[in-house]
């Protein structure tokens, strides 16, 4: 249906009088583009770019945050380096990322797919969204409590199906998973929620064409949800990896790091530095450590997903 | 569309759904769909219990008492404490810290600062979002580039620069001061919005071009429209971090003109190292700072779902 | 056609919607800068900011401020209180930005690095502070509080100490008398009387005692002593009293010191002594309570019979209920005495204070005996003035709680400075993982050796 195209001679005085922009059909909208970013671009530049550069700055500097700080080279990040207690943080906090991005992207994916195709309930919505709605701290106390291994009840009912207590929050290799745990019921509902509006994307009659045509639910998830939701999944997965490794509120309550470092995240360990120990200056090269990792995360994961491009439009 | 003579219309058992016993509806495949459902929903409401359950109990009891599934000292006391009505000595008695709660100063301080955040985030990032993704500019693609690398920017390099810098603006213990930074850049919002804005379909737009609309028209009254379903996800969602966050808050306020909920609530947190939390109060807190929260959701719940569809266009 | 239709429909329905969303943000903008009135900026210079984070002592500090705005009627305390782990963010947020506040109640643990940051004040130099003397606090209150270069940078108010705390019921039951629990000893060989009572106390979960055969040291229902932990650098509630009883020092010289301890022998052989009580079934071993759950919890849910805790926790042990229960004080140690760490808090004055002249009257009427027989009456607290402190256990008598052995083992000499040196965050970072590793058993006690070194290497680099 192309009849409403009228073409420009139909209406000379219109097109003549309107913004003169219509008239440049080169389409360069760089100066419209500038204001449109204008006041993004101040926060930005502001409360972003300038700490950011500031803080490169300081990692090459030893700071103790109250006297001016002294320039030293690359001291700290040699120190760094040699650190094991960096390396292991990295280690850590990987392990985390990957338990936590994991369970909470399948599960998300799942719950939204479930919202979307079987049932339209606002109560359902609304109860996958309330973990979100508790306070980090909060969930982490919560789960500290239900989790602790002579007191929560949960060991208590492991107890009656015939488990000794799992020290949820004490033991070595419990730690991680048990954080990383916690954490998917605090998010899951918030990334699912994410997914659900890219799922309002995908128009409904592809799915009941595919219908006709004969596909079940799990050939039309893959076939057509999958794809299409792609550009939307791929932010998701981004948003959801940079968070995650920047974890520190739940570890600062359960276990501060411990038992012997099992869970001293980065994150925990930059801010014990910066602000415990007064080394702003080494705190600064872990964190510059921490954009590089992000930076690479993030841009293999860009390319991989193609997430600049979408198959819809 | 198929044009297959009516004569072959499937009737009965429709292909589309896996094979079912019966002649039923539902299949096996929806009953595994539902089982899944409801364990989420199990594990999803089991803290929650929990949470009430330790609201209703008294602190003296919890202790004794620490895993019995029921409310143990049957009291709403708690729920007392967090709106302020019960402080001093009482408070102390039951566990609390005592401290005086001016509750609903703090709950406009929060909404103040949550509505000047998700107005302003919305507003500015479905601009620039629109920038990025609808107009045509050379530098589109690095400048974007560079706004997406702002989501990675470590927490601890902002926060002393941004603090400073709102003390020399004199808008330390302002609400102003707690809501400027997050009020103008959110990546996040952009990026996030961005990606909606690239799944309209490009020739609703070049149909209002033709009919001479500009584009900042076209912006205002077309795409913005067009994308209530994300704008209000992203609303509701920023709209409940901004009125969880506890840190930033906490230190540009000094007084309780500029408390908001979150911060104020910290009193029933553990006030001294040795001592713990005042648990049955911090649940009962939980719930009350949380049920603004749901409301606000199932107010705009509806808006999420229902999309005004023009993304699909054939 | 229909779609023009349709896109104008929904054109000028939704600019409706737009043009509402427009003016909330406008508006919501005009509240936000309206709501900026209302102080940030600096305080008038008579008026002192005070900051502390025991919310149970806020009341009578308030007392003492109300108390000493009637004495100096130009002058008021404005007091704001903040829980423990916001606090000293707060704090060092402040020290950065400008904003913080004139007087505050400084720890030990944290002001050894505010010294060395120079942002306290020193008293001496403050007319109403100078004349402070030593003598007027509990032994050795206000050497701790004095900086290496001889200058007083805190004013003590208080003074607290460990013991033991028991469940009355419980020991009666074993038959354990309150004189036997004054008198215990300890020896890190075969554990003295106190590891027999210990022993003694901690029932399993089929109701056998930890000295009865048959007894099942891997499911226990009763901890004879409860909340062992692995400590930190200053082991406040677990294991320094017991070090120093066996004839250990932490460092060459306190406070100021700048060669730690850690890998000296007495401590090594202490240390495998404390641990093992846990293998052994008469103490949590690490992990069986978290964290959150320490001693205090263990003892109110009545799964530890003896707890080893602060003085400063009465009030809360006040508020267990069903339980009766007594103070002994720590056991004696090889060398014939009892160790006990003496801890305090004092009210320090900030180098960005505007009216320091006026925040130094502040700090001298808190140490004053108006104020400290104020904050002995309210009972939370042991004030740092002796006479206060008296007022202080007349109080808790009257409460029903008898806290004379603490007062006893300041009296009797008995107690020890906690470690005052550079460096004790970095300390405690090394020496933190290092003792749960121990703990654990991933390593073993001959690990103190090098955890010293590394805590030593501090000073050498420092």
């Amino acid at each position: 249906m192309a009849s409403h195209v009228v073409s420009p001679a139909g209406r000379p005085t219109d097109t003549q009088t309107r913004t003169p922009s219509a008239n440049r059909r080169r389409r360069d909208d760089t100066r419209l583009a500038l204001i449109f970013i204008a006041p993004a671009a101040v926060g930005f530049l502001v409360f972003l770019i300038w700490p950011l550069i500031r803080g490169i700055y300081l990692s090459f500097t030893s700071f103790n945050l109250l006297t001016p700080a002294q320039f030293n080279g690359l001291d700290n990040y040699r120190r760094m380096l040699l650190d094991p207690v960096f390396w292991n943080a990295l280690k850590v906090t990987v392990e985390y990322v990957i338990i936590n991005i994991g369970v909470q992207t399948i599960v998300a994916l799942v719950i939204a797919v479930l919202m979307q195709r079987l049932t339209r309930s606002m109560v359902v919505r609304g109860i996958i969204l309330t973990p979100y709605l508790v306070s980090n701290v909060v969930a982490a106390l919560v789960g500290l409590w239900i989790l602790d291994t002579s007191l929560g009840i949960g060991n208590q009912l492991l107890k009656l199906i015939g488990i000794g207590p799992i020290g949820f929050f004490s033991d070595g290799p419990w730690v991680i998973p048990t954080i990383a745990l916690v954490n998917v019921w605090r998010y899951v509902g918030y990334t699912s929620l994410l997914i659900f509006a890219g799922l309002q994307t995908i128009p409904g009659e592809l799915y009941e064409a595919a219908k006709v045509d004969g596909s079940s639910e799990v050939q039309m998830f893959f076939r057509i949800t999958m794809p299409l939701l792609r550009p939307i999944l791929a932010l998701v997965l981004i948003i959801s990896i940079i968070g995650s490794f920047q974890v520190f509120d739940t570890v600062s309550v359960t276990t501060a790091g411990g038992p012997v470092n099992a869970s001293r995240v980065l994150q925990f360990y930059i801010y014990d530095m910066a602000f415990g120990r007064f080394q702003f200056g080494y705190a600064s090269a872990l964190a510059v450590a921490l954009l590089i990792v992000l930076v690479i995360v993030s841009f293999i994961q860009y390319r991989l997903t193609r997430a600049g491009q979408t198959d819809l439009a | 569309m198929t044009t297959l003579a009516p004569a072959e219309v499937p009737t009965s058992n429709p292909p589309a759904v896996t094979p079912a016993p019966g002649h039923k509806r539902t299949s096996i495949g929806r009953v595994i769909a539902w089982i899944v459902m409801a364990l989420i929903m199990v594990v999803t409401l089991a803290p929650f219990y929990w949470i009430i359950r330790t609201a209703l109990s008294s602190n003296s009891d919890l202790l004794a008492h620490p895993s019995t599934p029921y409310p143990v000292g049957f009291s709403v006391d708690s729920f007392k404490r967090v709106f302020g009505w019960q402080t001093g000595d009482a408070a102390i008695a039951a566990g609390g810290s005592g401290q005086s709660i001016n509750f609903w100063l703090y709950l406009r301080n929060s909404i103040v600062v949550a509505c000047l955040v998700t107005a302003g985030q919305l507003l500015f990032s479905a601009m620039a979002a629109y920038a990025f993704s609808r107009l045509k500019w050379r530098l589109r693609g690095p400048v974007f580039a560079i706004f997406l690398a702002g989501l990675m920017v470590p927490a601890i390099f902002t926060f002393l620069p941004n603090f400073v810098l709102i003390k020399e603006l004199h808008l330390i213990d302002t609400l102003l001061g707690i809501a400027l930074p997050g009020m103008l850049i959110s990546p996040f919002a952009i990026f996030f919005l961005r990606q909606f804005f690239m799944t309209i379909s490009t020739e609703v737009e070049e149909a209002a071009l033709i009919d001479g609309a500009s584009k900042v028209g076209i912006f205002f009254r077309l795409i913005l429209p067009m994308s209530v379903a994300p704008l209000t996800t992203l609303g509701v969602l920023t709209y409940i971090t901004s009125w969880n966050d506890y840190f930033w808050p906490l230190m540009v306020s000094y007084t309780d003109s500029s408390r908001v909920l979150t911060v104020a609530l910290a009193v029933f947190k553990s006030q001294t190292p040795q001592t713990g939390p005042d648990w049955a109060g911090l649940m009962a807190a939980t719930l009350v700072a949380a049920l603004p929260m749901l409301v606000l959701f199932l107010v705009f719940a509806r808006r999420i779902v229902n999309s005004i569809g023009f993304s699909g266009l054939k | 056609m229909k779609r023009i239709g349709k896109i104008k429909s929904v054109i000028s329905s939704a600019r409706f919607r737009v043009k509402a969303v427009a003016v909330g943000v406008t508006a919501t903008l005009v509240a936000g800068v309206s709501a900026c009135s209302g102080g940030g900026a600096a305080q008038p210079n008579n008026v002192i900011s005070y900051w502390l984070w025991d919310s149970a002592q806020q009341p009578g500090y308030q007392q003492c401020a109300n108390l000493f705005h009637k004495e100096n009627p130009k002058l008021s305390v404005k007091i704001t209180q903040y829980g423990w782990n916001d606090y000293w963010t707060k704090l060092t947020a402040g020290f950065i930005a400008g904003t913080a506040p004139d007087v505050f109640t400084n720890h030990l643990t944290k002001y050894p690095q505010f010294v060395d940051l120079k942002v306290l004040r020193p008293l001496d130099e403050l007319p109403a502070t100078k004349d402070i003397r030593d003598d007027e606090f509990q032994p050795g209150l206000g050497k701790l509080w004095t900086g290496r270069d001889g200058h007083r940078y805190g004013s003590p108010k208080d003074w607290d100490t460990v013991g033991l705390f028991y469940n009355k019921d419980m020991l009666a039951k074993a038959g354990v008398s309150a004189d036997r629990v004054n008198q215990l000893k300890w020896n890190p060989q075969d554990g003295g009387s106190f590891e027999k009572t210990i022993a003694h106390l901690t029932v399993d979960t089929h109701g056998r005692r930890g000295d009865q055969p048959g007894f099942d040291k891997n499911h226990i229902a009763v901890y004879g002593l409860g909340g062992l932990s692995a400590g930190d650098n200053m082991a406040q509630t677990s294991w320094s009293s017991f070090a120093v009883s066996n004839g250990w020092q932490f460092m060459d010289k306190n406070p100021w010191g700048t060669h730690y301890n850690y890998g000296d022998p007495k401590l090594q052989e202490t240390l495998k002594w404390y641990f093992g009580l846990a293998q052994k079934g008469y103490a949590p071993k690490y992990g069986a309570f978290s964290d959150s759950f320490g001693g205090y919890n263990q003892f109110a849910a009545g799964k530890a019979a003896i707890v080893e805790d602060g003085a400063w926790m009465i009030s809360s042990y006040q508020t267990i209920k069903d339980v009766k229960w007594g103070i002994a004080p720590m056991p004696i140690g090889p060398t014939g005495h009892r160790a006990g760490p003496l801890g305090s808090l004092a009210d320090s004055i900030t180098t960005n204070a505007k009216n320091p002249e006026a925040a130094a009257e502040w700090v001298k009427f808190l140490s004053s005996e108006a104020c400290q027989d104020i904050i002995a009456k309210a009972g939370v607290v042991f004030p740092a003035r002796p006479q206060a402190t008296q007022l202080s256990l007349q109080t808790r008598k009257a409460a029903g709680v008898d806290a004379t052995p603490f007062a006893d083992m300041v009296d009797n000499n008995e107690t020890f400075f906690l470690p005052i040196s550079s460096f004790g965050a970095d300390i405690s970072a090394i020496m933190t993982p290092g003792l749960q590793a121990i703990f654990i058993g991933e390593q073993p006690v001959s690990y103190l050796t090098d955890l010293n070194q590394q805590v030593n290497r501090l000073f050498q680099f420092g």
